[in-house]
């Protein structure tokens, strides 16, 4: 049954690997934007009541720095995903046409293009960059809390909240895109969503900043389980029980998420104009 | 005065284009806000948690953010095609057309885009700059207003000049976006006071990419009269000069090694 979708999931790992120049390009824009993060860390640390040694919402500047390279690392790696993109041209050029008529889904053809691309990026770039980061933030100390050998755990944890983040991303990237079956155009509905994610996530600043009303709200929203989640499994600072609960959340949300993006389709399908094709 | 007339009908066309999606438009709009308040937010929690960042109070630092968006929003407003021209345009020989008008490719390029998103950003930053202004205790000269205007409209000079010049790459090597992020980013360093970074960075800012020069220093003035504001106005203003001319020059010089990609 799954089977006719390979070639799409080898499409998306071959096309990752055929952009590794821009790939290198966006890895020096995010260096720089990285080290702002640094500097206004080291700002805050330094200014906060209790100096640099200071815990502020749960974090110490060592874990927070550790915080930062990791959620970096892992929206690299994790977010490699042109759905809503993909869609968009599809509408515009027409050739969504071509898949509607084709005995595949439109939703499984994304959802395996885009585990391909993951695929791709987890061992061409995701090893060796979690590696990298993993020892030097652990050899300077800034990973406190990693013991082992139940790091190895929480490796396996961390992996499979990965993935769950990754199917997450691209669901709503989906959402998004077939909203675009509505504007006829993506830039609007893409900003959005990148907006939404990176602020909800936890990528922007940790959850544990907002206030306590937002918070808790926020937790139960699928966004934690997209960076957040995944990168506090990979550090150790949820114990195993907070992490399957994670894990968990995100499995419900991406089922629930399917369901609707499913409803979503069969409404908008309707309102599509194929331009040529 | 052809000029003037030229570029108001090309970008009557270009609004006219862009308002076929009117929806997507508006949500772009609607995101453009809620990005920026949710930047806002993040530093104004970061703010909740410390007594002051490096000295600066919330509406000091809120003052920062508000009036980096300033000369940012008016580059904004004119010169976005230029993102295209270092991405695409170059690359998918798109640039042939405007190499056959009797008009410089330099004014087709700004003629081809205004961006109304620009105005979203200048409202925001004014919006911001008042509020946080008016939970401010500060004597304001006339040397300090004058200071942040020539701040903000110079600024833009500067910014739309270094896009200019890396833009104008694209003619040479087809393609120099990635490049062109990599600069622009560095507009977010001056959204902080100058005072969080090492020294390097600091200069970086100053004599380098001179962000810290027209956003941190004209606020630093107006907050804590750190600068001569008629002095820094003139070296903003001196900077925006060699900016512009040089960016006008690199672009002449690489417009000629243009070749056409085919289409």
């Amino acid at each position: 049954m799954l089977k006719k979708y390979k070639p799409f999931l080898r499409a998306g790992a071959i096309d990752t690997m055929a952009y590794r120049f821009n790939i290198l390009m966006w890895a020096g824009i995010t260096v720089c934007e990285v080290a702002c993060m640094i500097f206004l860390w080291l700002a805050v640390y330094r200014s906060s009541t209790g100096g640099m040694d200071a815990e502020i919402h749960g974090f110490t500047f060592r874990e927070m720095i550790a915080y930062v390279v990791l959620t970096t690392v892992f929206g690299f790696v994790t977010f490699n995903n042109d759905t809503l993109w993909n869609i968009n041209t599809d509408i515009k050029k027409g050739t969504v046409g071509n898949y509607l008529i084709k005995p595949i889904s439109y939703r499984g053809k994304f959802a395996a293009t885009s585990l391909g691309n993951l695929l791709t990026m987890t061992l061409m770039f995701g090893v060796p960059m979690y590696t990298a980061a993993l020892v030097t933030l652990g050899c300077m100390g800034f990973l406190p809390g990693l013991t082992f050998p139940a790091f190895f755990a929480h490796l396996g944890l961390f992996l499979i909240a990965g993935l769950c983040a990754s199917l997450l991303n691209d669901t709503i990237a989906y959402i998004f895109g077939v909203l675009c079956f509505y504007t006829s155009a993506g830039w609007g509905l893409n900003s959005l969503k990148t907006t939404i994610i990176s602020f909800l996530s936890g990528t922007l600043l940790p959850l544990a900043f907002f206030p306590a009303g937002l918070r808790e709200i926020v937790k139960w929203m699928p966004f934690a389980g997209m960076s957040q989640n995944p990168v506090l499994i990979l550090m150790m600072k949820y114990d195993l029980a907070e992490s399957l609960r994670c894990i968990a959340l995100s499995a419900t949300w991406i089922v629930v998420l399917e369901l609707f993006a499913k409803i979503l389709f069969s409404h908008a399908v309707r309102k599509v104009t194929v331009h040529g094709g | 005065m052809r000029y003037v007339h030229l570029y108001f009908t090309c970008i009557k066309r270009s609004m006219i284009s862009r308002l076929e999606y009117k929806k997507d438009t508006i949500i772009a709009l609607f995101s453009f806000f809620f990005s920026n308040l949710c930047s806002l937010a993040a530093i104004f929690f970061i703010l909740q948690a410390i007594p002051t960042l490096a000295g600066y109070t919330l509406p000091e630092v809120g003052f920062f953010y508000g009036f980096s968006m300033l000369p940012i929003a008016l580059d904004h407003l004119f010169s976005d095609e230029l993102w295209l021209v270092a991405y695409r345009r170059v690359k998918d020989g798109d640039m042939d057309m405007h190499f056959l008008r009797p008009v410089p490719v330099l004014f087709q390029v700004f003629a081809e885009t205004f961006q109304p998103e620009g105005f979203g950003e200048l409202i925001l930053g004014v919006a911001l700059i008042t509020v946080c202004a008016m939970n401010l205790t500060v004597k304001v000269t006339l040397g300090a207003i004058a200071v942040l205007l020539v701040g903000a409209a110079f600024g833009a000079v500067i910014i739309t000049s270094l896009k200019v010049a890396i833009a104008a790459l694209a003619f040479i090597f087809k393609r120099s976006g990635p490049l062109l992020q990599i600069i622009y980013n560095f507009s977010a360093y001056a959204k902080y006071p100058l005072a969080i970074y090492p020294g390097f960075i600091r200069v970086l800012l100053i004599f380098v990419l001179p962000f810290g020069l027209f956003i941190s220093l004209p606020v630093d003035t107006l907050l804590y009269g750190t600068n001569n504001p008629w002095l820094l106005s003139l070296a903003i203003m001196g900077a925006a000069a060699v900016f512009f001319s040089t960016s006008v020059w690199i672009w002449t010089l690489c417009e000629r090694r243009y070749e056409s990609t085919g289409s």
